[in-house]
């Protein structure tokens, strides 16, 4: 028999100390005066003599109470045996493989194999266990259903085959995520199984423990108290691992020019033995470098910012060789031209391009190449507008009133989520907005300015108007407007108004809208009342007009997320198609991948290399390479995760200083307790104890009362 | 007579004799004189008539008889000689002084029953100088526990009895038992010849009690003994061990009185022969008396003891000694 709280048995011992003090009856409390101690001497206390035991079977029996409850708080249980064997514990154990890049270091990866099949070994016919693999997401390989459902006899062999089918991949390492779907695995299969409700539950993790592992996932998550992690760390031969990470140019908006090269940061490893290390350039398809090298010294647990070496021609994608170091994994750095867009912009007005009376002057001006878009300006007056000019527009500026056979195409073209600026010139562009938003007329007239009107009540935290935001960019009042028109948006259900005139007006100081949005289907009809021609207003001029028009392209979705590096795991965004059915995206391992026109990202980005986006304009070119984080190859201090409150199955140095902080040793205890608790529960041998002690309560009572009720037989005993 | 009957409480309870006064229901008088009283009257219903009267008077002389006086007092046999009638001259025409010595240290307050060693030896002293105020004799009083505290010079005056048992009537003050000091005080106060009658419970060392008493006697002085103890502490009959506390010096000590009651006997037993011999060995009337012993046979026993002491010729050896227990 084993006892689930054996210190309750002390209880027990308690129960001879009266047993003792009834004997020696020592009655110190009772005190006689007495006249004269001179014939008295002190007396050595001695037991009861016989006639003072007439209560043994009291005794006996009051004794026995105690005992019983003693041993029903200790909680009795007889271990499980089978075949006059105690059965040890069942485990529940997840396995929980790191195939991340950094698991590609020179030696490492053979080694996971071997410690991974070698707890496969050591499992017990009655352990559940679950495989998962994971790197920057979580894969389970073999679910605990799919392990109880195996024949038992081929179970570790299954899960061996399919472990040797792993292989590293090139994500970074999400380790808390990977930890928090083990732990929550094994919470669902307690839930599911109850037969092994009371198993000891333990993630045996296989990883190399790189320090640029996240962890952020287990920071909100609460660690379960009866949940284990063994860590089989896997350790580098070679101490000596540098990589580079391309330094991005700060303003993606200017050009580059063609002979600016580009700047890597080139970090070392903290306990490196080597400091001098070689960059190069390879040919897109070869791993060979080419003949011109440069040499970079790097000291150890530092980095270097270097150009990289020239080439020939930057606007071809290149591929930068680091070598000298121990490990090869995260020694290419591929390099892409920057990925530049075209960006259609239809103006839709009969003003000439070089009439610097016109709108359309300055929006030449304004729309200039960059380095992440080549916007072309497509002026159409209305009434040579056609419906393919505006499926091909990427933003639709309109000065003019718009034919009204035109009108279903643009609003078919607001309604996929696209944007429209209306420009009333006059009040006859007012009748277009009846048009689009489908209403019988609307108010419109010219506003009577006295001298200027200027912007106020500016709605800075519409995303259109937000770059403003800044006190040092949101002054509008150096822009002056000499005229407008005065739309009544009562008469327009749901208009937004993000900024309004403050226009004298017949002495008289009135707020008409300047700005407002009406939204048509997924996308947005911009209506500005005045126009940015010199007749207008001072608009143009302004500082503030190209950073408006660009932010107006930017809320249609042109260029929102876009940035020039892209790295394994990366949802890169695609352009809207413009017209194309589809695209074709042609990886590193030469497959291809087919988009639809309703995918707006490519998230196949497994590979590291080049990518190309083959479209009916043009092939674009976009280079993926290793995260940052996966680069940093320094072992991770186990007791990070203990801070963390992960109970570890070896107690670390940090546990062994912090008793107090540690949960390791609770979570032993209450590992090791829990299969006990298992079988205690199930037995619950305390119910049958406190049934007897009941009994023999009663038994006690009864003879005392009746001891009580025969006085006379008790002074006859005693004389 | 001797009195055979035990003193109640104690295991060798038998009864008191019949026509003797209980003290427990004589300590429930509160008046000291009053009791006293009731005792005496009731001696001497008991004998009917005194034959001592007069006894505690010593003849000192004779002188011619004249007419008028008590013809009891003619001595014959000188007549037979002279053939004149003479009267025998008593003492008490030439006051004999008696001198109560009562123990007030704490130990005398311990009692058993419902009365303390302190009120049966009071009551004692008062039965005592009741019976010799009213046969002539001036009596006087002093307290001592380790000194003498308190004293009153023999009279036998109107009114002096009446102070006299005001005065035992008193709560003792109870202080711890020292024999030698108040027995030399005493022994400088009384300049003139008298009867010393102590009454105690000796609890204490008797080193220094055999030569105060020896320098008593060799005053002249006439000494009696009344050795009070409780019951209890003549038999030590407790059923119980317990924490046993000395009144005196507030000693306690843990004693189990199966264990210890035969050897606190034998100690008693030598402590109490020792007494009689140092009593014996200076010719003083030794009682020992238990707290629960009838006042009239004390009385009786004092009485007996003096008619005795009368008729004998005192010379040195030992004197009769009575223990009545």
């Amino acid at each position: 028999m084993s006892f689930l709280y054996p210190l309750f048995l002390a209880g027990i011992a308690a129960v001879s100390l009266p047993i003792i003090l009834h004997m020696i009856r020592r009655q110190t409390r009772k005190r006689v005066s007495f006249s004269s101690l001179m014939f008295l001497r002190t007396t050595v206390p001695r037991f009861k003599n016989r006639s003072r035991l007439e209560n043994l079977p009291l005794l006996i029996l009051r004794c026995i109470i105690l005992c019983l409850l003693a041993f029903a708080f200790a909680r009795p249980f007889f271990p499980r045996e089978e075949g006059g064997k105690r059965v040890p514990p069942v485990k529940r154990i997840v396995l929980l493989i790191d195939t991340s890049a950094s698991m590609r270091q020179t030696g490492i990866w053979n080694q996971a194999i071997s410690e991974a099949q070698s707890v496969l070994k050591g499992l017990n016919p009655t352990d559940r266990v679950s495989v998962m693999s994971f790197d920057q997401g979580t894969e389970t390989l073999i679910g605990f259903e799919q392990w109880d459902a195996m024949d038992s006899a081929r179970r570790s062999a299954t899960a061996a085959g399919q472990i040797s089918n792993l292989s590293p991949g090139w994500a970074a390492t999400n380790l808390g995520d990977a930890l928090v779907t083990a732990a929550e695995a094994i919470e669902d299969d307690e839930v599911n199984d109850e037969r092994q409700k009371f198993a000891t539950n333990r993630i045996v993790l296989i990883s190399d423990l790189q320090k640029g592992s996240s962890l952020e996932a287990l920071q909100a998550y609460e660690w379960p108290e009866a949940l284990e992690l063994e860590v089989k760390m896997i350790a580098a031969s070679g101490l000596t691992n540098a990589a580079m990470q391309l330094i991005a140019n700060r303003d993606h908006l200017a050009p580059t020019a063609g002979d600016e090269l580009p700047s890597v940061r080139i970090t070392n490893s903290p306990d490196a033995d080597v400091e001098r290390f070689a960059l190069s350039w390879a040919g897109e398809d070869s791993e060979e470098t080419s003949d011109r090298g440069m040499e970079v010294y790097v000291p150890a647990g530092h980095s270097v910012v270097a150009n990289v070496p020239k080439r020939a021609d930057y606007s071809e994608p290149g591929k930068l060789i680091l070598m000298g170091d121990d490990h090869d994994f995260d020694n290419a750095l591929y390099m892409a031209p920057c990925l530049t867009h075209q960006v259609n912009i239809l103006f839709i007005s009969s003003d000439k391009a070089g009439d610097s009376k016109g709108m359309l002057y300055y929006v030449h001006r304004a729309f200039r190449p960059t380095g992440a878009i080549e916007p072309a300006v497509i002026s159409r007056p209305a009434e040579n507008l056609t419906d393919a000019d505006i499926t091909t527009a990427h933003l639709i500026i309109a000065a003019d009133t718009i034919a009204t056979e035109r009108i279903d195409s643009v609003r078919r073209y607001l309604e996929t989520g696209r944007t429209v600026l209306l420009v009333t010139k006059s009040i006859d562009t007012a009748k277009t907005i009846t048009q689009i938003i489908g209403i019988e007329t609307i108010d419109s007239q010219e506003a009577e300015v006295d001298t200027y009107a200027m912007l106020n009540r500016i709605e800075y935290k519409h995303p259109l108007l937000a770059p403003f935001s800044d006190p040092r960019f949101g002054d509008f009042t150096r822009i002056h407007f000499w005229k407008h028109r005065r739309i009544n948006i009562d008469d327009l259900p749901g208009a937004e108004v993000l900024a309004w005139f403050d226009s004298p007006q017949d002495g008289q100081a009135h707020n008409d809208p300047a700005l407002f949005e009406l939204r048509v289907g997924k996308g947005s009809l911009l209506i500005l009342t005045s126009g940015w021609h010199p007749s207008d207003s001072q608009l143009a001029l302004s500082s503030k007009f190209v950073p408006l028009l660009y932010s107006i392209l930017e809320y249609g979705g042109v260029f929102s997320n876009r940035q020039l590096q892209y790295f394994i795991g990366d949802h890169v965004p695609m352009l809207s198609s413009a017209g194309s059915a589809s695209l074709e995206i042609s990886k590193p391992d030469n497959s291809v991948v087919h988009l639809n026109d309703d995918e707006e990202s490519f998230t196949q980005t497994d590979l590291p290399g080049f990518y190309t986006i083959r479209s009916s304009a043009r092939d674009h070119i976009f280079a993926l390479n290793l995260p940052a984080s996966e680069c940093r190859t320094t072992v991770m201090p186990i007791e990070d995760l203990e801070m963390l409150g992960v109970s570890l199955a070896q107690p670390s140095k940090y546990s062994a200083e912090h008793p107090e902080l540690s949960v390791g040793s609770r979570s032993t205890r209450a590992g090791h307790n829990s299969s006990f608790a298992g079988m205690e529960s199930e037995q619950k041998i305390w119910r049958l104890i406190l049934i007897v002690l009941l009994a023999v309560s009663f038994i006690e009572i009864a003879l005392a009362g009746w001891l009580t009720r025969s006085p006379t037989n008790l002074e006859a005993e005693k004389t | 007579m001797k009195d055979k009957a035990a003193p109640s409480g104690s295991k060798l309870t038998s009864g008191r004799p019949e026509g003797l006064i209980d003290p427990v229901s004589l300590m429930k008088i509160k008046s000291m004189e009053l009791r006293a009283k009731v005792i005496v009257e009731g001696f001497w219903k008991g004998i009917h008539r005194s034959p001592y009267h007069g006894f505690s008077v010593e003849f000192t002389e004779y002188r011619q008889y004249s007419l008028g006086d008590d013809p009891r007092y003619i001595d014959w046999r000188l007549y037979a000689r002279s053939d004149r009638y003479y009267i025998k001259k008593f003492e008490d025409e030439t006051n004999l002084r008696c001198h109560l010595l009562i123990d007030h240290s704490r130990s005398m307050g311990y009692g058993s029953g419902s009365y303390t060693k302190s009120q049966y030896a009071g009551t004692l002293a008062a039965t005592l100088a009741y019976f010799l105020y009213t046969q002539g004799d001036a009596v006087g009083l002093a307290t001592f526990d380790d000194q003498i505290r308190q004293y009153m010079f023999p009279r036998n005056r109107p009114g002096y009895l009446r102070r006299l048992m005001l005065a035992l009537e008193a709560d003792p003050e109870g202080g711890s038992t020292e024999l030698g000091p108040p027995l030399q005080h005493i022994g400088e106060l009384l300049t003139k010849k008298g009867l010393i009658i102590l009454i105690s419970d000796l609890l204490t060392s008797l080193d220094r009690l055999e030569p105060e008493l020896s320098y008593l006697c060799t005053g002249g002085h006439d000494l009696v003994v009344f050795h009070i103890l409780d019951p209890a502490e003549l038999n030590f009959d407790f059923d119980s061990p317990a924490l046993f506390q000395d009144m005196e010096s507030r000693r306690n000590i843990y004693v189990d009185p199966s264990d210890a009651q035969k050897s606190y006997k034998r100690m008693l037993r030598q402590h109490l022969a020792r007494t009689e011999s140092i009593c014996g060995n200076l010719g003083i009337d030794y009682h020992l008396f238990a707290t629960d012993r009838p006042f009239d046979l004390a009385l009786l026993d004092f009485l007996h003891d003096r008619m005795h002491c009368h008729k004998r010729i005192r010379h040195r050896g030992r004197p009769k000694t009575r223990r009545t227990i």
